[in-house]
């Protein structure tokens, strides 16, 4: 599970973060939404430890991140959103790095099954991901979560540039992770693909989750209408006296 | 986990082209010097030695003669050419070859190979200690600047941080794997060069096989230095671009700046005196005595009245030796006193010099190595000094061998013209012989450059240690 706390973070002066309260179960995918800017990407970062908070807290499966950072961060995955593998190595090569990182040593075969089992045409397994479509290396990325074993799984807007079929396989793979128990966390502007895969929607807007809804409980169309009406800037009227 | 990072750095760098060319350049570059300065080597060796056995041939076949006159005719001594200078020329282009031994007289080292040399000599010969020295390191700057800053920059270090991988471990992963590159084009090389030392140079020296490794282990370290000092720059980068910037700004100050401003440096501290004020100083000394009040004439007078009175004679005709032999035995141990005093403060105003620049070494690792792989190829200051003492202690032995056989041998009553030796008389002078230092004499002098590898490598492995986990992941 994982779970954030009045969480906050600050970049000088500017409040990216501003008191997140948020809950992803085993087998929930929760999309966050929001404009650029809005605190997705540092809601991931935070969740992932690669920046240190201001306040608040991050749990993983009840363990506080910060202060078991490797207990937590065992039982996260990550798919970044330009997943930019190394051009040098094989899919394959890619996959035995950063598995063999976690401690696994996938040989050849497991790491050709894994390949296969998130869709990557078996030719494309030993090229050079420096020839991969986007979309290829985004399944290596789903792949080497998968290898993890990880039972939360951070997206950072991970349809982004992905075309349709693409994406269409990508959401089909998220499916099959939830339905397998992971919790998932993910950024997006694709409001279409939330509700594809979402069971739970955030929209987010200057730093603040402003909306948490069920993806049950609305249609595409009222998100999409939820959403531009909370994008509208404020107006602030000013007062004379 | 390290030996997975190890493994993934080599083959990113093995595979990537732009590092397949610059590799390949550089490999041609060491094993075309590596190849030229063997020959080189071998060849001048022989010559010199050729010159050497040909001198004391005609040395022995001079015929009959005085032996004061053996003793103008002379002798040169041929400086050895050490196997390992194929590997680093080191300052004997500039130090001469070769030293004519005479009666009265110390004379210089001469005829330096760049004596004989057009303009283009002062940028220096292509020797492997240049490839190793100065463009290795550029390698490992083209193999590095980006190692982290790239990852940063892509979102894989990203990756590599969610699988749990800590950036120590990552750190020191990328420093063994680039170090395992460029020990995989400097081995080869290296061992390739001791395959092919020359078995008759390699004769002249004992110690070869020690040097040579001393000399192998001392440009391992150097390049483990590089990389630590190049990865740690590259980590915390903000950006590609400006590693890039910083590691060549590093190299241009360490490898072109800094050396040339250590000599302008050591040069004003301990200048040295021209060589006319030199040779002008010996000579007045000779005249008028170290202390400048002891003429010539005084001192041989003195010389005089004191062996009449030995013999309990009142001129020299009465005397039972010859007093021409005596006379000139003094008069060169007189002038050996003077030279010995002059060439010590010389020595030690290049020594103050060479110290200044080994000193920089602290603050430079490129001064400490060229300093120490000159010292172990025998091309230093160093190795001069060290043969022409032996070329000069050579040549008074045999000075003093004509002086004496002159004072016992012959009689006052015999004329210059008509008191001859021969062969017999040169053979018994012995050959001049030179043995190179041995490596516990050259490490022992190069403290100071071993001294700052070893502080280098140490300092750059607490900060990596220190420092390694706070690298940022964006």
């Amino acid at each position: 599970m994982l779970e954030a706390i009045q969480l906050s973070k600050n970049y000088g002066a500017h409040e990216a973060l501003i008191d997140l309260n948020l809950q992803v179960h085993q087998g929930e995918v929760f999309c966050l939404l929001g404009a650029n800017g809005a605190g997705k990407t540092t809601t991931i970062n935070l969740f992932m430890n690669f920046i240190q908070p201001d306040s608040g807290l991050i749990k993983v499966n009840d363990v506080a991140l910060h202060a078991q950072p490797r207990t937590a961060q065992a039982h996260l995955a990550y798919i970044p959103e330009n997943l930019n593998l190394y051009g040098n190595l094989t899919g394959i090569e890619n996959l035995q790095f950063f598995t063999g990182l976690n401690g696994n040593k996938p040989d050849h075969a497991f790491a050709a099954s894994l390949l296969e089992s998130v869709g990557l045409q078996t030719a494309a397994f030993n090229k050079r991901v420096a020839q991969y479509s986007k979309g290829m290396r985004q399944k290596v990325g789903i792949a080497i979560a998968k290898a993890k074993k990880a039972d939360n799984l951070l997206l950072d807007e991970p349809t982004s540039g992905l075309d349709p079929q693409a994406s269409n396989e990508f959401s089909n793979l998220l499916n099959h992770m939830r339905e397998n128990g992971t919790a998932i966390l993910m950024t997006t502007h694709d409001l279409f693909r939330a509700m594809e895969v979402g069971t739970h929607i955030g929209i987010m807007k200057a730093g603040k989750l402003v909306h948490v809804l069920e993806s049950t409980e609305i249609t595409l169309s009222e998100l999409e209408h939820l959403y531009l009406e909370t994008m509208k800037p404020q107006l602030h009227v000013a007062h004379s006296h | 986990m390290l030996r997975i990072v190890i493994k993934k750095e080599f083959l990113t760098a093995v595979r990537d082209i732009r590092l397949q060319i610059s590799g390949a350049v550089i490999l041609v570059l060491m094993l075309t010097a590596v190849l030229v300065g063997k020959q080189g080597q071998k060849k001048i060796q022989q010559q010199r030695a050729n010159a050497q056995a040909e001198m004391q041939e005609k040395w022995l076949s001079q015929g009959n003669k005085h032996p004061h006159s053996a003793a103008h005719f002379g002798q040169f001594a041929f400086k050895p050419k050490p196997v390992l200078s194929f590997l680093d020329i080191g300052l004997d282009n500039f130090t001469g070859i070769s030293v004519f031994l005479e009666a009265h007289k110390q004379n210089e080292v001469l005829f330096s190979a760049a004596q004989d040399s057009n303009g283009m000599s002062r940028f220096g010969e292509m020797t492997a200690a240049l490839v190793l020295q100065f463009l290795l390191p550029l390698l490992i700057i083209f193999l590095t600047f980006n190692i982290f800053s790239k990852e940063r920059e892509e979102g894989t270090l990203k990756l590599i941080h969610a699988q749990g991988l800590s950036m120590r471990q990552l750190f020191f992963g990328k420093v063994l794997g680039t170090f395992l590159m460029v020990l995989f084009l400097f081995v080869p090389v290296i061992v390739l060069a001791y395959c092919l030392l020359d078995q008759d140079s390699a004769a002249l020296d004992t110690h070869l096989t020690s040097k040579f490794l001393w000399m192998a282990s001392s440009y391992a370290s150097y390049f483990l230095i590089l990389v630590l000092l190049c990865v740690l720059v590259s980590a915390f980068a903000r950006s590609s671009g400006l590693s890039l910037l910083v590691l060549l700004g590093m190299w241009i100050s360490s490898c072109v700046i800094l050396p040339k401003a250590a000599a302008n440096m050591a040069d004003k501290l301990y200048p040295a005196p021209s060589q006319f004020d030199f040779r002008n100083n010996i000579k007045e000394q000779v005249k008028n005595g170290l202390d400048g009040h002891n003429p010539s004439d005084v001192r041989l007078n003195e010389l005089k009245q004191k062996v009449l009175k030995e013999y309990g004679v009142e001129t020299i005709e009465e005397l039972p030796i010859n007093w021409s032999g005596i006379a000139m035995q003094a008069g060169e141990e007189y002038t050996d006193q003077v030279y010995d005093a002059e060439f010590a403060k010389i020595e030690k105003i290049f020594t103050k010099q060479n110290n200044t620049t080994e000193w920089l070494g602290f603050i430079n690792p490129y001064l400490a190595i060229r300093n120490l792989s000159m010292a172990l190829a025998g091309t230093n200051f160093y190795h001069h000094t060290n043969f022409a003492r032996a070329a000069e202690s050579h040549r008074r032995k045999f000075v003093k061998t004509m002086n004496k056989d002159m004072e016992v041998n012959h009689k006052p009553a015999i004329a210059y013209s008509d008191y001859k030796v021969g062969e017999e008389m040169w053979s018994s002078t012995a050959e001049f012989e030179y043995d190179l230092p041995s490596t516990s004499s050259i490490l022992s002098r190069q403290w100071r450059s071993i001294t700052a590898l070893g502080l280098w490598m140490l300092v750059l492995l607490a900060l990596s240690t220190i420092y390694s986990n706070k690298i940022p992941t964006i």
